[in-house]
């Protein structure tokens, strides 16, 4: 069996952790398979998936991490005009920070229940906000 | 710090006008914005918020002779004003080709009280200074409502730079001196030669809607530290100029980011993010 469903978000800040985990539990119970796999993908390059504990002081220092790492302020080459695009490329660092999140996460499903760790949250992670975004739910199994 | 008002988007992919994915598609094309997605209105205050913006002013665009259609209407910015007064200013747009262009315009100014008039001479084909514009200034000046004229490079397709250096409008600013006239995008890449034209006349605006290389702050670096004088506007120039992004072109919060951190005092930066633009609208 296959199961898929996209999901709207719209963000309100440049950078967003956004949780979902409540939406794939959902999604995962609204498929009706028993035992399979789900993946949880983000659709865009400058927004991602990410798994971690859902605590104000690690959303904190994962935010701080990921500024650190890769800085507003510094000579990017994707900072031009795109003729595909017709407008301005000006958003390497969130194109960067999805690169370090990655764009999508993977669980078991078991007797109809996703199988995960009681500290990992599942999160939309915006990077170039505010936007109107999406990610889709797919479960295969049986 | 007062009012924010960004003097230049274009509202081409707001969701309340641009309902199908036929019309998204045509207006992508129009505008030369090829992978535009529609935009809510909660998006756009999401935006708004971010950017530190508190009014947008939406410029339409008649085509009507030179490529037979209308991008957005007056018609369709006075239904975003009506649906969010507190956010928009409605400017007209016209052909000046168009037959019933006076009459378009009466009924913009007279019926749907639109701000002002955005022209595009390199988009719309016509010299700034020609007679054929003349009872068109004459109607602003009646209604004293001012003018956005598209100035120096522009991306949209069926553009030429014939029309677009900043030395055709000084005809108009010289003719009409009671006539408040903005030059888009600061003319890029004659800003030098918006600077003279913003030092001799007065009634010549600019606005800060370019981006057209490097990052927002590279590229407003570039420009007001380095092509002009780094005091200029700061200094001679700060009743002039007016911000404005050009969104969705180019983007909003990074370029209002970047113009807060280019060094100016306080008083500049609240004349050029707003004050300016008030005095402009009358």
């Amino acid at each position: 069996m296959f199961f898929h469903k996209r999901n709207s978000v719209i963000t309100n800040q440049y950078n967003q952790f956004i949780r979902i985990t409540e939406a794939v539990i959902s999604a995962v119970k609204e498929s009706g398979i028993q035992n399979g796999i789900v993946a949880v993908v983000s659709s865009h390059t400058t927004a991602g998936i990410m798994v971690n504990e859902a605590l104000e002081c690690l959303e904190s220092d994962i935010n701080d991490a990921l500024r650190g790492l890769i800085p507003e302020d510094h000579p990017y080459a994707h900072a031009r005009i795109l003729r595909s695009y017709g407008s301005t490329a000006g958003n390497p660092t969130g194109h960067l920070k999805a690169l370090l999140t990655g764009s999508h996460c993977l669980f078991p499903v078991a007797a109809g229940e996703i199988v995960k760790g009681e500290a990992q949250e599942i999160y939309f992670m915006e990077f170039d906000g505010p936007s109107q975004r999406s990610y889709t739910i797919t479960v295969q199994g049986e | 710090m007062g009012e924010v008002i960004d003097i230049h988007t274009h509202p081409v992919f707001l969701e309340p006008i641009c309902a199908t994915d036929a019309l998204l598609e045509q207006r992508r094309q129009a505008m030369g914005l090829y992978k535009a997605g529609t935009a809510s209105l909660e998006h756009i205050h999401n935006q708004m918020r971010c950017a530190g913006i508190d009014r947008l002013a939406l410029l339409p665009l008649d085509l009507s002779t030179q490529e037979n259609q209308v991008v957005v209407s007056n018609e369709e910015i006075k239904q975003l004003i009506d649906l969010d007064p507190r956010h928009f200013i409605g400017f007209a747009s016209v052909d000046p080709y168009r037959p019933d262009a006076l009459d378009v315009l009466e009924h913009a100014f007279g019926d749907l009280g639109l701000a002002g008039l955005k022209l595009n001479p390199a988009r719309q084909n016509f010299s700034p200074a020609s007679e054929t514009l003349e009872p068109i200034y004459a109607l602003c000046l009646r209604y004293n409502k001012p003018i956005i004229f598209h100035a120096g490079l522009s991306l949209e397709p069926n553009t030429s730079l014939r029309y677009a250096n900043p030395l055709e409008f000084e005809a108009v600013a010289a003719r009409y001196p009671k006539l408040r006239v903005c030059l888009a995008h600061f003319g890029f890449p004659w800003v030098r030669e918006t600077a003279a034209l913003l030092l001799k006349y007065p009634n010549l605006y600019a606005d800060t809607g370019l981006l057209y290389f490097d990052s927002a702050r590279e590229f407003y670096e570039e420009v007001f530290t380095r092509m002009l004088g780094k005091y200029w506007v700061d200094r001679s120039l700060r009743h002039q100029v007016m911000f404005g992004s050009n969104n969705p072109r180019f983007e909003q919060i990074r370029m209002a980011e970047a113009l807060r951190n280019l060094g100016w005092r306080a008083s500049t930066l609240d004349l050029v993010l707003g004050q300016n633009a008030l005095e402009f609208l009358g």
